[in-house]
């Protein structure tokens, strides 16, 4: 059972106490509805992950739904471009909280080898990432492997207090008040260099 | 080539326009052309020396030289089973001729090309962007664009802030 801990002197025939953070969080982190984000081949890879050979059902996040509203764990999988990142962020925007999203390999962690005017430098640039998978593309393994370090960020969530201090405060990175500030790690010139360019060098 | 049947058909279609025969490593006729005639070459291939399909049209930057650009229309004969190039130099901001009322085919092409290098086509009816948003600024393929972009995510940011003053008036700064 993981992190649902019972306390021991309450443990009896079918009861015992716990904690309800562990209770929401285990009832969330083995009940992952990943809505497939699929942009490029990194998404055939995400569909042989949810096939029978890989089998994701096994960690319970295997109901992928094709409508962001049913979701709780976008899988960016794939080269996003700029012409596309309304549409990613629209889709993220969507997703009911609480929601978490992972970058599945290279491209959508940093813009892999797509060094270019047309593709977004990592999703992180627009959306809030919980886990970064590398790879190009991450083999199945890597991704179920996301999902259970997925899991295990879940389990230190504290869900009551967000719960209780009311929507305000828990709409803490999605579309609400307190909007996610994208990092800054844009380029917003072109004499602003890219630290891998070799004209930026010293000496 | 010089000398091939394809030449000679090819020279009998163009009896009148100036054209030079290339020499290209891949092997395939090549003609060089000068802007003001390529509209009749083109028509004339298609229509006395049997080419009809239009492989590609594309464009080649090369900056430093003067006039920049280099259009490249690819032709296929499927008749007699024969491929011939294009060359026409052109300088920033002159207008290629359309062919699309020849091969309709060719229209995707001709926006792609004016899309990345902006050359504009005249006779194309709807010459839009084909791949870049249409309110990108630049022409990527261009030897000058950067290929980082300049601020690549001007557009998206734009829209992130018209998305955020709609639907969350108060948050907005
Ligand atoms: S990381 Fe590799 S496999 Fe995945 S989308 Fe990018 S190029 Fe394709």
């Amino acid at each position: 059972m993981g992190a649902l801990k019972p306390v021991p002197e309450t443990r009896e025939d079918g009861f015992f106490a716990t904690r309800i953070d562990a209770l929401i969080n285990w009832g969330r982190k083995n009940s992952l509805w990943p809505m497939p984000l699929g942009l490029s081949c990194c998404g055939i890879e995400l569909m042989a992950m949810l096939g029978p050979k890989f089998d994701l059902a096994r960690f319970g996040a295997e109901a992928a739904r094709f409508s962001p509203r049913q979701c709780d764990l976008l899988v960016v999988a794939g080269t996003l471009t700029w012409k596309m990142a309304a549409a990613a962020r629209l889709v993220y925007d969507q997703m009911p909280e609480p929601k978490w999203v992972i970058a599945m390999g290279v491209c959508s962690s940093t813009g892999g080898m797509y060094d270019s005017y047309a593709v977004v430098q990592g999703v992180d640039s627009i959306l809030p990432v919980d886990v970064y998978v590398p790879g190009c593309p991450p083999r199945p393994d890597a991704v179920i492997d996301a999902i259970l370090k997925l899991q295990t960020k879940i389990e230190r969530e504290r869900p009551l207090a967000r719960i209780l201090a009311g929507p305000g405060v828990s709409d803490e990175r999605g579309t609400g008040a307190r909007t996610y500030q994208p990092n800054d790690a844009v380029r917003k010139s072109v004499y602003d260099l890219h630290p891998h360019d070799p004209r930026a060098r010293k000496g | 080539m010089p000398g091939t049947i394809t030449s000679e058909r090819v020279d009998g279609a163009l009896a009148g326009i100036e054209h030079r025969w290339l020499v290209h490593r891949d092997g395939l006729p090549a003609l060089e052309l000068d802007l003001a005639g390529l509209a009749h070459a083109l028509r004339a291939l298609k229509e006395r020396a049997g080419f009809e399909s239009a492989t590609f049209v594309t464009a080649v930057d090369r900056l430093p030289r003067v006039p920049r650009f280099e259009l490249v229309h690819q032709l296929f004969s499927l008749a007699h089973n024969e491929r011939v190039r294009l060359h026409t130099r052109l300088a920033d901001g002159e207008n290629a001729p359309s062919c699309t009322q020849l091969w309709p085919g060719a229209a995707y092409m001709e926006r792609e090309c004016y899309d990345m290098f902006g050359i504009r086509f005249e006779g194309h009816v709807g010459l839009k962007r084909l791949l870049m948003p249409e309110e990108f600024e630049h022409h990527p393929l261009r030897k000058d664009f950067p290929h980082q972009g300049i601020e690549p995510d001007r557009l998206y940011r734009e829209w992130d802030k018209k998305r955020r003053a709609e639907w969350h008036p108060e948050a907005a700064r």
